[in-house]
C-alpha cells in the first residue's frame, strides 16, 4: 500500500513537471560555436563575451519582439576547442540535437571554414562576429554571414598610413602564422607593400608557437623599415617581446588583430607602443545605433560594467552579429521555433539588411569576393599609445586616421 | 656568415630554456619511472603564481623564484603519494597507469587554470627583459638579451645543483639506488616513500620556476601547458629517457638546430626539421643521443 502511494506521488509529480516543461514559453535557440578552450581560447572567449552581452540585453528587455510578443533568446554553446574538426562536430550537434534556429559563429577563420559547411547542410543561417579570412567569403556559403570585413578589405589601411611617414618606408619584411586568417593577413600586407612600392625583402609563413628570436636576428641584419606580421594575439606578444629582447625597433611594426585587445597592451606594457594596427571599430568611434545601444560609447560602458574591460572590435562585432539576427528576425516577423522555410527567408532578409548600430553600419555584400561579408564599414588605421591596465585601456582617438581600402 | 655567431648564440639561449623545461621531467622519469603529462601544467601554474606575486610585491621575477619553488615543492610532495598509489600495488603496467593519471591531473589543472586565471595572455615584466648587450661593427653584430642569458644561467645552475645532489650527497646516493633497484635500495635503508616525495617535489618546484622564466621571456595562457609538455618530451627522448646528464646536451642540440634552420634554411619548416632530426637520431640510436636511456 505504502509503495502504491509513492508510485502515485511520483507519477503525479512527473505529470506536473512534464506539464511545466510543456508550458515553457518559446525561445530563439541560438547555437554559439566558438573556441572556449585550446590555443585560440583567448579570442574565443572574447567572442563569447560579445554574444553574451547581446543576449543579456535582449533578455533584460523581455526578448525579441515579434508581432507584439516578446521571445527571449537562449545561447547554446558548442566548444570548437580551437580545432576545425571539433567545430564541425559542435555545429553538427547543435543543428541535429539541439535544433537551433540560428548560429553565431566561431573565433578564427579556420574554425569558421569547418563549421560553415555543416550549417549549410542543415540550412541554418549563421552570422559570425570574428572571421576575417577572405577564403570564407570566396566559398560563397549561402547561410554564412560576417560582421567583420575580410582582412583583404581592411588590412591595407594601416600600411597606407605607414607609407605616408616621413621619410617613407622603402623595405619591409612580412611574416604570417600558418593558419587561414594569419596567412591571408600576411598576403594582404605583402600585396599592399608591392602596390605602395615598398620592397618586400622577406616573406615567410611560419608555424605558430615557435620562438622567433633567431629569425628576428636575421631580419635585423636586413634593416627593414617595416616588419608586418599576420597572427593571433599570443604570437603578436611573443614577437614584440622578441624584438625588444634583441633591442631592435623598425620604423613601423605592423600587426592586424590584437593591437586593440586589452591583453596585448597589458602583457606588453610600454612595448605595445609604436605597434600599428587596423580595425573597423573602437569605443571612441562616432556611431549611431537603433537597437539596444545608441552608440559605441554606451556599448563600451556596458561591457566595462559587465566584464571590467574595454571591448575591442571583435567583441563589438560579435554583439553586432546578434543585432543583425535580431533585426532580421524582427523584419521577417517569424516566431520561434523557425522552420526550414523561415530560415531560408531569414537568409533573404539578412542579404537585404541595411541597419545602423553602435558598431557602425551592417550591410552584407551579396556578390563578388566579399559575398556575405559586412562591407558597410570604414577601416581605421591606428597605433597603440601608452600602456594602461586592462580595465582602462583605450586606443587613442588623436591618432586615428581614416583610409579607404 | 656574419650572422653565424648570433645564430649559434640564439640556439644556445633557446637550449637553455629547453634545459629548464626538461630536466625535472627527466629526473622524475629516471627515479619514479613516471611519464608526467602534467609537466606543462606545472610550468603554467608556476608562471601564474610568478605573475601574481610580481603584481602584489613588485619584485623582479628572478627574485621570486625561491618562493615559487618552495610553494610548488610542497604541492608536489603532497601529491606524490597519490601517484605512487596508482603506479604501485597489483595494478598492471605502472608506466601506463602513471601516464593516464598524470594526464588526468593535466586536464584538471588546465580546466581550473582557465576558470581561475581567465583566458588572457599574461607576461611578467622584468628589467632584464628590456635590456640587452649589443656589439655592432659594420655588418657584424651580436645581441645578448639579458633575460635569456639569465635563463641560461638558471638552467646551468639547476643542472649543477642536481648533479651535486645526485653525485655528492647521501640523499643522492639513495635516489640513484632507488632508480636502479627499488627493493634492494629499500633493504639498504633507503626510505623510498620519502625519497619519491622529495624528488617529485623537486621536479614540480623546478617546473614551476621554469614557468616564471618562460612567462618573463614569452607569455603564458592557461591553455599553453601542452606546448611545454611536448618540448620536455622531445628533449628527454633525445637525451635518452631517464638519462639526466644527457638533457643539457640534447636541449642545446635542439636549440641550435632550430636556430640554424630558421635562419639559413626555412622558417616555415623549422618544427618539421626538429622532428625529422629527432626521428633520424632515434632510428640510429633508440636510447637517445648517448645510448644511455631506457
Amino acid at each position: 500500500m505504502k509503495r502504491m502511494t509513492w508510485i502515485t506521488l511520483f507519477l503525479a509529480l512527473s505529470l506536473v513537471t512534464a506539464g511545466a516543461v510543456g508550458a515553457e514559453a518559446p525561445v530563439f535557440k541560438i547555437g554559439v560555436i566558438t573556441s572556449l578552450s585550446g590555443g585560440l581560447a583567448t579570442g574565443g572567449n572574447v567572442t563569447k563575451q560579445g554574444y553574451e552581452m547581446w543576449a543579456k540585453r535582449v533578455n533584460d528587455a523581455g526578448g525579441i519582439e515579434i508581432n507584439g510578443k516578446q521571445y527571449p533568446v537562449k545561447l547554446i554553446y558548442g566548444d570548437a576547442q580551437s580545432e576545425p574538426s571539433q567545430a564541425a562536430s559542435a555545429a553538427e550537434r547543435l543543428a541535429a540535437q539541439e535544433k537551433i534556429d540560428f548560429a553565431l559563429g566561431p573565433y578564427s577563420s579556420g574554425v569558421t571554414l569547418a563549421a560553415a559547411p555543416v550549417l549549410e547542410k542543415y540550412k541554418i543561417p549563421m552570422v559570425t562576429g570574428s572571421a576575417e579570412s577572405p577564403l570564407i567569403w570566396r566559398e560563397k556559403f549561402k547561410f554564412t554571414f560576417g560582421t567583420i570585413p575580410p582582412v583583404n578589405f581592411t588590412g591595407s589601411s594601416a600600411l597606407n598610413v605607414i607609407a605616408t611617414l616621413d621619410p617613407p618606408p622603402k623595405r619591409a619584411v612580412v611574416i604570417g602564422s600558418n593558419d587561414a586568417f594569419s596567412k591571408a593577413t600576411a598576403e594582404t600586407f605583402r600585396d599592399t607593400c608591392e602596390k605602395l612600392k615598398i620592397k618586400v625583402m622577406k616573406y615567410d609563413i611560419v608555424p605558430s608557437g615557435q620562438d622567433l628570436t633567431p629569425y628576428m636576428s636575421a631580419v635585423r641584419a636586413m634593416r627593414p623599415d617595416v616588419i608586418a606580421f599576420g597572427g593571433h594575439d599570443e604570437e603578436l606578444i611573443r614577437l614584440v617581446k622578441a624584438l625588444r629582447q634583441i633591442h631592435y625597433a623598425p620604423k613601423a611594426l605592423l600587426m592586424h588583430y590584437g593591437v586593440t585587445e586589452p591583453a596585448f597592451i597589458e602583457a606588453l606594457g610600454k612595448d605595445a607602443e609604436q605597434v600599428y594596427g587596423a580595425s573597423v571599430w573602437t569605443p571612441t568611434l562616432k556611431t549611431k545605433g537603433g537597437l539596444i545601444w545608441p552608440d559605441a560609447q554606451s556599448y563600451a560602458a556596458d561591457i566595462k560594467a559587465a566584464f571590467g574591460i574595454v571591448p575591442d572590435y571583435t567583441m563589438a562585432a560579435c554583439s553586432a552579429a546578434g543585432l543583425a539576427f535580431q533585426a532580421a528576425v524582427m523584419q521577417l516577423g517569424a516566431a520561434p521555433p523557425l522552420d526550414e522555410a523561415q530560415k531560408l527567408a531569414l537568409v533573404d532578409v539578412l542579404e537585404k539588411l541595411d541597419i545602423h548600430t553602435f558598431y557602425g553600419p551592417i550591410k552584407f555584400s551579396h556578390e563578388g569576393e566579399f559575398y556575405h561579408a559586412n562591407t558597410g564599414l570604414t577601416p581605421l588605421a591606428f597605433r597603440s599609445r601608452v600602456a594602461r591596465p586592462l580595465s582602462s585601456v583605450r586606443p587613442t582617438t588623436r591618432r586615428h586616421r581614416r583610409s579607404t581600402p | 656568415m656574419e650572422l653565424l655567431p648570433q645564430v649559434i648564440l640564439d640556439g644556445i639561449l633557446i637550449g637553455g630554456i629547453y634545459i629548464t623545461i626538461a630536466i625535472g621531467f627527466s629526473l622524475v622519469f629516471g627515479v619514479m619511472h613516471i611519464i608526467d603529462f602534467a609537466v606543462g601544467e606545472w610550468i603554467m601554474l608556476g608562471a601564474f603564481l610568478g605573475y601574481y606575486l610580481n603584481g602584489w610585491t613588485g619584485l623582479d621575477p628572478f627574485a621570486l623564484l625561491p618562493v615559487v619553488f618552495v610553494v610548488f615543492f610542497g604541492i608536489g610532495y603532497l601529491i606524490q603519494p597519490a601517484i605512487q598509489r596508482v603506479i604501485s600495488g597489483h595494478r598492471g603496467n605502472p608506466l601506463l597507469m602513471g601516464l593516464v593519471f598524470t594526464f588526468g591531473i593535466m586536464l584538471i589543472i588546465r580546466g581550473l587554470g582557465l576558470t581561475i586565471f581567465g583566458f588572457y595572455s599574461r607576461s611578467i615584466p622584468s628589467k632584464l627583459a628590456a635590456s640587452s648587450w649589443l656589439f655592432e661593427k659594420g655588418d657584424f653584430f651580436l645581441t645578448v638579451p639579458f633575460v635569456r642569458l639569465a635563463g641560461l644561467a638558471f638552467a646551468v645552475a639547476i643542472t649543477l645543483v642536481l648533479h651535486y645532489m645526485l653525485k655528492k650527497t647521501d640523499f643522492g646516493t639513495g635516489v640513484r639506488a632507488l632508480a636502479q633497484h627499488k627493493e634492494s635500495a629499500g633493504l639498504m635503508g633507503v626510505d623510498s616513500h620519502k625519497t619519491n616525495c622529495i624528488i617529485y617535489g623537486i621536479y614540480v618546484g623546478i617546473s614551476a620556476m621554469t614557468g616564471v622564466l618562460v612567462c618573463t621571456i614569452f607569455s603564458m595562457t592557461p591553455m599553453e601547458g601542452g606546448r611545454y609538455t611536448v618540448l620536455a618530451f622531445f628533449v628527454v627522448v633525445l637525451a635518452g629517457m631517464g638519462y639526466l646528464p644527457g638533457v643539457p646536451w640534447a636541449a642545446l642540440f635542439l636549440g641550435l638546430i632550430q636556430s640554424i634552420f630558421i635562419v639559413y634554411l626555412s622558417a616555415s619548416y623549422t618544427l618539421l626539421a626538429v622532428f625529422v632530426v629527432l626521428y633520424i637520431i632515434l632510428l640510429i640510436s633508440p636510447k637517445g643521443l648517448f645510448g644511455r636511456g631506457w
